[in-house]
């Protein structure tokens, strides 16, 4: 996950580098650095330093770390033979490197050899049963089959162990949702915000999942997490202003007729309104009139 | 008459919006509505636009809502309704129509009977740069009376058609050009409202 600003930093090096203006091994690094999937750029820009013999040499020992980036790049774009090579090259370097080991059984998954992939982590894991990364390329063999339970299964198994890796309890709550298995993909989102409860993303996705389960209970806890995640942001995040509102007029519409135990802040909905006015007033004018009736259209039930 | 033989036909800009918007976000499951009516002697339903929406936890309702209820405000008064949804799976060999995109598609179906629900077909994609087949690269499912959605098949029939017989060609064009870096959707307005959902500059 990244800032807007480090997207930004990373767009505009990116742009400058696709442009002819230098700045290639920056932008490597700050791929590396954010951990962010742009494998056709990393593969283009990665593989011209590779073979230029200088600007190779001027990489010293941080050229096998450019080798190991731009072999995994080539594999997600397929690009099989640049994979094959550099793995080799890796290989030599390091004759008795794990870490080449799990980009040799990548390179088996890219190929789509499952079952050799799956042998080859197998393996690996007897002597290391503790290797974080084969463990989760396992759980992704599964999903890349379309065994998704296998992939849940394996990914349980491995957060029953790891349980700080938040990439594996996100991963756990996408798969989740994709199967609109909701409860269990706010469990996901639970132990995500008891590890780090200032993080906003957290709490934003926890507060859409109650949403979507419903009911009373739940859209009231919704809005909560909504208000949290305005709090963490200083109201600048627009889903949880726009939550803000669906939640009121949900909540609206299953309290109607009851005693409504209304400890609810009806500032909460004013203040989101006004701050999603303000915003698209500044930002996107011309969508400001459909806005307005859109938001109006939900509190006519409240 | 449900939508037994109804044809649909889909306008290229609409069609290769949606498509283009899969690509953008090759790694992921994306979506979109369709836009439009039924055509004027009533055979057949015209998707005149498309609206991409997201890329990520297709299966949570609020930013949906949210989406559905700012395209029928605008769309409503242009005389057009939301006459289907649009659907590309994460994986290329997921030819399966998942339960978000039936849920979905049900929901559109309450207010338009003769809703379609399109599923990217990725092996049809793949072979569109051999540039023989005006079909779109697309799969049809419509409601049958056992209130399921089925795929309509693509031998014989042509119910799913574009509306321009070019369409696959402009496609390719624009894929080899990396259109699709242009395409915005609901996901990248949410995250920055100056991006305008409506691609009003994509084709100019």
């Amino acid at each position: 996950m990244v800032t807007k600003s480090e997207e930004d930093q990373l767009n505009r090096l990116e742009t400058q580098v696709d442009n002819g203006g230098g700045g290639a091994w920056e932008y490597l690094c700050l791929v590396r650095k954010l951990k962010v999937r742009r494998p056709d750029k990393v593969l283009k820009h990665g593989l011209a330093i590779l073979n230029d013999f200088k600007k190779r040499s001027a990489l010293g020992t941080e050229e096998w770390t450019l080798c190991e980036q731009v072999a995994i790049a080539a594999m997600d774009c397929h690009s099989l033979d640049v994979a094959k090579d550099c793995i080799e090259v890796l290989r030599k370097r390091f004759p008795d490197s794990k870490r080449v080991g799990r980009l040799e059984g990548m390179l088996l998954e890219a190929k789509g050899l499952w079952a050799e992939a799956e042998k080859a982590y197998s393996n690996f894991l007897e002597d290391n049963p503790f290797d974080q990364v084969i463990h989760k390329r396992r759980a992704a063999v599964a999903k890349a089959q379309g065994n998704i339970s296998t992939a849940i299964e394996y990914l349980n198994k491995y957060l029953d162990t790891f349980m700080a890796d938040h990439d594996a309890w996100r991963e756990l709550a996408e798969i989740y949702i994709s199967l609109q298995m909701y409860k269990q993909a706010a469990f996901c989102y639970e132990e995500l915000i008891l590890s780090q409860p200032t993080n906003p993303l957290y709490h934003l996705a926890y507060a859409d999942v109650l949403y979507t389960i419903g009911g009373l209970e739940n859209l009231q806890a919704a809005k909560k997490y909504y208000a949290s995640t305005i709090n963490l942001t200083g109201g600048k995040n627009r889903r949880a202003l726009f939550g803000v509102c669906l939640c009121t007029s949900a909540i609206g519409q299953l309290s109607k007729g009851r005693n409504k135990d209304d400890k609810d802040s009806p500032e909460l909905q004013s203040l989101a309104v006004a701050a999603l006015e303000k915003d698209y007033k500044q930002r996107a004018p011309n969508k400001l009139p459909l806005l307005t009736s859109a938001l109006k259209s939900l509190r006519v039930s409240s | 008459m449900g939508s037994g033989e109804l044809r649909y036909e889909i306008a290229q800009n609409a069609y290769i919006k949606l498509v283009l918007h899969a690509l953008k976000h090759k790694t992921a499951a994306v979506n979109g509505i369709l836009l439009g009516r039924h055509s004027d002697r009533g055979d057949a339903v015209e998707v005149l636009d498309a609206v991409p929406l997201f890329h990520s936890h297709l299966g949570l309702l609020p930013n949906l809502e949210i989406s559905l209820l700012l395209i029928e405000e605008y769309y409503g008064s242009k005389g057009m309704s939301i006459v289907g949804y649009f659907h590309a799976n994460e994986r290329y060999d997921d030819t399966e129509l998942g339960g978000v995109a039936r849920n979905i598609g049900d929901h559109i179906f309450r207010y338009f009977p003769q809703a379609a629900v399109l599923l990217l077909d990725n092996k049809k994609l793949e072979a569109l740069s051999n540039g023989k087949d005006r079909s779109p690269v697309m799969q049809l499912y419509t409601r049958d009376s056992s209130k399921n959605w089925k795929l309509v098949s693509s031998d014989g029939s042509n119910r799913l058609i574009t509306k321009e017989p070019t369409a696959n060609v402009v496609l390719l064009d624009y894929m080899s050009s990396g259109k699709w870096q242009d395409v915005v959707d609901f996901d990248d307005h949410l995250d920055d409202i100056s991006r305008d959902w409506l691609n009003p500059d994509l084709f100019k």
